[in-house]
């Protein structure tokens, strides 16, 4: 038998109330992620991606249905429960990065590391990896705000992998991002999936999905396709960002 | 544990982020703490100076003063005395010092001066035998006269002969109140000495004190020496009045810093309550991606608590180590700390907890931020209304209309921001009220029973000689005989005033606030304080006794009050008996309005080749001239916290309407009308706030004031609502720095680029 899939869903509902009048969000998911997979989810305004990523890290709670992470039941944890299994094993990234605005980029980065108990020197070590592997270690001093978004949603990346998650999730992560920098983005996010990052990411950008093992879409809230990427078109690797190490 | 490393991270750069804020929460929360802790040592028995001068002095329970000198023995014998000083034969005699006069009580005492009752040497010596022209002073008398050791004394007896005496040192002593509240100042000096002042026996008196057993019940041995000694007593006077005399002014104070420290307490709750919760609310995004890093619900709360609490708490300790060292300069003679530990624990625990409280409900609210930074965080309601809309087309000035719309997108927090800035604005207009009442006392004396600015003792000439002297002064308009007497109430346990002033048909202009004036003979007024001390009320008869003759009086009215604690009775002279009232003892003088009585003054010394005393009246307004520094330091901490609460307002209107700004200036608001939109949303609720406190305050500023004078004795009837320009200039003043300290941000704000996130 074969390492569990990182992430099962089972039927997975989340129904919005809105005013008394239900809103479906989600409706009925049932998704497997594989270790170091890398999945995309697409579809429209309003189909219920972002929902979806949200209950999958627990930043939301399910209606009904199953969750799974790593081969253990998560559903059923209470808030705190999540918020620590979150610290273990679930790294974000958010579409406006998200960064505290009051904290250098390297506090952001080393924040993740400090909160799971790590000393104030080992927090330190990795993030000077991490921003030495995303090309920002001349950055670390300065405030989030003199950051270009792209050096924003770098910094963003550097803390969800700041713990070495099993799972990192992607909500729309190059979505106010312009081109030059959404390219820079998709090559760390390929590059750390080389490396066997399991990563679930959501986009409505075809091109953004493209890079993904397989893409899943979404409509109104339930699955209308599922399946790997044709041909999956690898960039050669570039020589800027060098290699995310992830495990060891 | 594991979140503490982080969280201290987290902690430090908010900090940085907002240093004035925090200074501000902290400076406030202090400023009321030392307030409190002040007051607290004020109201504490411990620091009236009677205290430890009555302990360090082995001091008499109770002073009897009588004509001859009465048999020690029999009065040691009296039920509850365990010893007794003296009697020490006192001599009056008049100390002219720069050509002013003042009374002086000179006291025989020993080079040694016994084991009970022995002055506290302060600085200087004690009487050595030899010392014939050595004197020390009571150091209350020496301060106020500016006598230091090696000055000279020249006192004058009743018979006119100078003696030069020469200060060898300052003394305190439980037996006496402070000068000059108890007057005549009191010196010591060896019985040879005063014998040569004062050889006529008849001239003099004696004082005799009686330490007891049990303090606490002094009726056995008064009632004793009352009938051991009967129409030998004179006066006579327990440690409760001397005590009570001490600590008047800092008990006056202790309740005005209480009083202001309580509401402030209130006002700073509410101030850190409001920071918190408008920093949560602008925090909302970091918060929800703390949370989605994975912090849970009740690190945030604790995260939260810690950082806003230990601000708070350090407030409360600078607050502490402030009042402290403020108690310990301001009362000389004090031990460190000058507050024993219970009260000093209850401050400090009952500050903390507010705080905390007041911390922890904005910061549970926080705790249970939604952990998805992407959700929505605008304000309720946050697009442009139909009135707004309206407003825009006809015309109106657009920033009002929007800034009014503004100041109300959260109810709750709008309304905390107009309460946050109210209770320190009627606190403010209270303590207007209270420098206006001071100010009145100054202005109007004869408002509070000070009509004469001047009283006249004949001194060598005969009463009716100073009298036409006084009366030939252009500038003195009337002139009103007088007398005062001590008389034993009827429980004859202590002394009061009966004070004969003008006859029933021409009485002294007293300040009469209920009942009449006496009009008649048998009829009397009397100050708040003697209804207290006697359970009367107007209309009763009351009977003393004045030197063993009988007084009876109906007391028809009640005057303000301010000598002596209120227990005074005032009647005409016609009403004491011929002996005490005839020739009066003085005259008190009331001048034609603008004359300055140290001009007056000046001509009657002149006018009498200055054989007649004139003294200034004392005005209560300038023994309590420190309460207007008070005034003004509580003033600044109260708009300290206004200020606090107005930095929170502004911070909240601009972080919820920044993703309006976008909207605005795309429908083609200039900046400086966004700014001023800004301006308006929280220049309102600062309008609100001041509207509201300065009608509370003006409202109940008068009486507050009049429960005041009524708990010290001088009475209702003297509080006055501060005046209209004042209060005008004030509103103003706060409205205006309101505005402007709205003005930095919002002016910022509109000039910044239109932010493209949500944020």
């Amino acid at each position: 038998m074969s390492a569990p899939p990182v992430v099962c869903t089972v039927n997975l509902v989340k129904i919005y109330q809105d005013g008394g009048v239900p809103v479906p969000a989600v409706r009925g998911v049932d998704l497997r992620v594989e270790p170091g997979e890398f999945v995309a989810i697409m579809g429209p305004s309003g189909s219920g991606k972002s929902t979806l990523v949200h209950l999958l890290g627990g930043l939301d709670t399910r209606t009904s249905g199953e969750i799974w992470l790593d081969g253990k039941r998560a559903d059923t944890l209470g808030e705190s429960a999540w918020a620590l299994l979150r610290r273990q094993k679930i790294g974000f990234v958010f579409q406006f990065f998200n960064l505290v605005a009051n904290m250098t980029v390297a506090d952001n980065v080393e924040l993740p590391a400090l909160l799971a108990g790590a000393s104030s020197r080992q927090a330190r070590e990795r993030r000077e990896y991490l921003l030495d592997a995303l090309g920002l270690t001349d950055r670390a001093a300065a405030a989030p705000a003199q950051l270009a978004g792209g050096e924003q949603q770098r910094v963003a990346l550097a803390r969800a992998l700041a713990n070495r998650p099993r799972l990192l999730l992607a909500d729309e992560p190059t979505g106010n991002l312009d081109s030059r920098n959404t390219r820079d983005v998709l090559r760390l996010l390929g590059e750390v999936h080389r490396e066997g990052q399991t990563i679930v990411l959501v986009t409505h950008d075809a091109r953004v999905a493209s890079l993904a093992d397989r893409v899943v879409t979404l409509l109104d809230g339930q699955i209308v396709d599922d399946g790997a990427v044709a041909a999956p078109r690898r960039r050669p690797r570039g020589g800027v960002g060098g290699v995310v190490e992830l495990r060891g | 544990m594991s979140t503490i490393r982080a969280s201290v991270r987290w902690i430090r750069a908010d900090l940085r982020a907002r240093r004035g804020q925090a200074l501000l929460t902290v400076l406030a929360v202090a400023g009321i703490v030392a307030a409190l802790v002040t007051a607290a040592t004020l109201l504490e028995d411990g620091t009236n100076p009677w205290r430890g001068l009555f302990e360090r002095t082995r001091g008499a329970h109770v002073w009897i003063h009588t004509g001859d000198a009465p048999d020690a023995a029999a009065l040691r014998d009296l039920p509850g005395v365990a010893e007794v000083a003296g009697p020490y034969r006192t001599a009056p005699v008049t100390l002219t010092l720069d050509g002013r006069r003042s009374a002086v009580a000179l006291r025989e005492a020993g080079a040694d001066p016994g084991p009970v009752a022995a002055p506290l040497v302060r600085t200087g010596r004690w009487l050595r035998t030899g010392d014939t022209a050595g004197v020390v002073v009571e150091s209350s008398f020496a301060e106020a006269l500016g006598l230091r050791v090696g000055d000279p004394f020249p006192v004058t007896s009743l018979s006119g002969v100078p003696h030069p005496l020469t200060v060898v040192g300052l003394a305190g002593t439980a037996e006496v109140g402070f000068y000059p509240e108890w007057t005549p100042g009191l010196a010591w000096t060896l019985p040879a000495t005063l014998t040569g002042i004062e050889p006529a026996a008849g001239r003099s008196e004696s004082v005799t004190g009686l330490r007891l057993a049990d303090g606490e019940d002094t009726l056995p041995a008064v009632h004793g020496a009352v009938t051991l000694l009967d129409e030998q007593i004179r006066r006579m006077s327990t440690w409760r009045e001397i005590r009570a005399s001490m600590e008047l002014d800092n008990r006056l104070l202790g309740l005005l810093l209480g009083l202001f420290g309580a509401v402030g307490l209130v006002a700073a709750a509410l101030a850190v309550a409001n920071a918190v919760g408008g920093r949560v609310l602008t925090q909302t995004r970091d918060i929800a991606t703390l949370k989605s890093l994975g912090y849970t619900r009740r690190q945030i709360v604790a995260l939260l608590v810690a950082e806003h609490g230990a601000l708070g708490l350090a407030g409360v300790a600078a607050g502490l180590a402030g009042g402290l060292a403020a108690a310990a300069l301001a009362l000389d003679d004090l031990p460190f700390p000058p507050l024993s530990p219970l009260p000093l624990l209850a401050i400090a625990g009952g500050t903390a907890a507010v705080v905390l409280v007041a911390v922890a409900l904005p910061a549970w609210r926080g705790g249970r931020t939604p952990p998805i930074p992407a959700a929505p965080a605008a304000p309720p309601g946050g697009r442009l209304s139909r009135l707004a809309r309206l407003a825009l087309l006809v015309r109106l000035p657009p920033a009002l209309v929007l800034g009014t719309r503004d100041a109300f997108t959260r109810r709750t927090p709008a309304f905390l921001s107009i309460v946050g800035v109210a209770v320190p604005m009627m606190m403010i207009t209270i303590g207007l009220g209270c420098w206006a009442t001071l100010d009145d006392f100054l202005r109007h004396p004869e408002r509070v029973g000070q009509a004469a600015a001047l009283t006249v003792r004949p001194g060598r000439l005969t009463a009716d000689a100073a009298a036409r002297i006084a009366r030939a002064d252009p500038q003195v308009i009337a002139v009103h005989p007088g007398s005062e007497v001590s008389a034993l109430e009827p429980e004859q346990t202590r002394s009061v005033l009966v004070r004969g002033l003008g006859t029933s048909a021409a009485p002294y202009p007293l300040t009469v606030v209920e009942g009449r004036m006496f009009a008649a003979r048998g009829e009397a007024v009397a100050g708040q304080g003697l209804l207290d001390l006697l359970g009367a009320e107007i209309g009763d008869r009351v009977r003393m006794t004045v030197g063993g003759t009988p007084l009876i009086v109906r007391i028809v009215g009640r005057v303000v009050e301010p000598d002596q604690d209120g227990e005074v009775l005032s009647t005409g002279l016609d009403t004491l008996a011929a002996k005490d009232a005839v020739p009066p003892q003085f005259h008190r003088l009331v001048l034609a309005p603008g004359a300055d009585p140290e001009a007056v003054r000046a001509r009657l010394l002149i006018a009498s080749g200055e054989a007649v005393e004139v003294r200034r009246t004392v005005n209560p307004a300038e023994r309590l001239a420190v309460i207007r520094v008070v005034i003004a330091a509580l003033t600044v901490v109260l708009a300290l916290l206004a200020l606090a609460n107005l930095l929170t307002a502004s911070a909240l209107g601009l972080r919820d309407h920044a993703a309006d700004l976008a909207v605005l200036k795309a429908m083609g608001l200039t900046p400086r009308q966004v700014a001023a939109t800004l301006v308006t949303g929280t220049g309102l609720l600062v309008a609100l706030g001041v509207a509201a406190g300065t009608a509370a305050g003006a409202s109940v500023a008068g009486g507050l004031i009049d429960l005041q004078g009524h708990t010290s004795g001088v009475g209702a009837g003297i509080g006055r609502a501060p005046s209209a320009s004042a209060l005008a200039v004030t509103v103003l003043t706060a409205v205006g720095a309101g505005l402007l300290v709205a003005l930095v941000p919002a002016r910022r704000a509109a000039r910044a680029q239109v932010p493209v996130t949500a944020r």
